[in-house]
């Protein structure tokens, strides 16, 4: 097997982490290409030109599959974004008033044990402790999915907002007293970071961003005729996307 | 705009260009300071392309490997022409400014 076979094969491998669809259209181009800026009996790959295939790769991957999103829907991905760390700061706000939310549940029953106060601090703590970092990757998973603009992921935000709302209204309803100051302001943030997303990715504006993805067909919807990524997607092969 | 996209428009200017002839040519127009990649370009294609700034012209088959040819379109000339004026407002701007402050720096 000669260098250049080597050479090819490697750089084959590398663009395998490339989606299917972009392969189909660019792999012999660059295949040349890269072959071409390759030193002669250059048998594997530069650093520099796998970290370069592989993190454009990635990149392909993961933006959004829209080309220009509406403002509507770019303003909802920064939030969903936002909420994912408003969860986090939340838990480290309720992880540091921890003290106060003892002092509370001590002052509320004062005929507690140490034993049943601790577990009572527990039965707080623990929950958000174990809830907050999954909703923290939920949101950001939603931001990824609403950015390639699955219409399911809308949906989804409005059920997870749904549940913040409850989780907020019971803890009003329960145990305001309970929880510190700081604590109830961070999840009323957190609500209304939801809120503000819901409305913008059901605005019809935002229609269009989840309407241009072609069916499980490969067809395109008559909304994204003439929209140049369709149109791309289309002379792949009718392959729904990138990925 | 990117500088890569910059100079990968301005690369298409002069005529169509198959993706070597590219790197070859932003390499030149930038005194060897930006070297693309086959993962930065074609990834850049890819985006200008579905933006509509470029298309491809032509395909040919050298040594049975598909090679395309890119051009602007008339969206992409309008785009590079507007990024051009503002890069050159701005440097103008900062020129007659360390000329005013004596500080000018000949090239």
């Amino acid at each position: 097997m000669t260098d250049a076979t080597h050479l090819e094969r490697r750089y084959r491998r590398l663009l395998a982490w490339y989606p299917k669809a972009f392969r189909s259209e660019h792999e012999d181009e660059m295949l040349v290409v890269l072959m071409a800026g390759a030193r002669n009996g250059r048998r594997r790959p530069g650093l520099a030109d796998s970290a370069d295939l592989i993190r454009n790769a990635i990149w392909i991957r993961v933006r959004p599959w829209a080309r220009q999103p509406a403002p509507t829907v770019v303003w909802a991905l920064r939030l969903m974004v936002l909420a994912a760390g408003l969860e986090l700061v939340a838990l480290m706000i309720l992880v540091g008033t921890q003290a106060s939310l003892r002092a509370a549940i001590i002052g509320r029953f004062p005929h507690f044990t140490a034993v049943q106060w601790q577990a009572a601090v527990h039965a707080h703590v623990l929950p958000v402790e174990i809830g907050a970092p999954i909703a923290a990757l939920v949101w950001l998973g939603l931001a990824w999915a609403n950015g390639r603009a699955y219409g399911w992921a809308r949906g989804l935000v409005a059920g997870l907002f749904g549940l913040t709302s409850v989780s907020l209204l019971a803890a009003f309803a329960q145990h305001a007293a309970t929880y510190a100051a700081a604590d109830l302001i961070a999840g009323c943030a957190l609500w209304l970071a939801g809120l503000i997303t819901v409305l913008l990715i059901f605005n019809p504006r935002s229609d269009r961003h989840y309407h241009q993805r072609p069916d499980r067909h490969g067809r395109k919807p008559p909304s994204a005729a003439g929209w140049p990524a369709a149109e791309r997607v289309s002379r792949a092969g009718g392959v729904a996307s990138w990925n | 705009m990117q500088e890569a996209t910059f100079l990968i428009l301005t690369a298409l200017a002069a005529g169509s260009q198959h993706g070597y002839g590219i790197i070859t040519d932003v390499s030149g127009i930038s005194d060897g300071r930006v070297r693309l990649r086959a993962g930065t370009l074609y990834t850049a294609l890819d985006r200008l392309r579905a933006d509509g700034l470029i298309e491809v012209e032509r395909e040919e088959v050298v040594d049975s490997r598909l090679r395309r040819y890119y051009r602007l379109t008339p969206v992409g000339s309008e785009r590079l022409a507007e990024e051009a004026a503002r890069l050159q407002s701005n440097a103008y701007v900062a020129m007659t400014r360390l000329n005013l402050s004596g500080r000018a720096v000949t090239t």
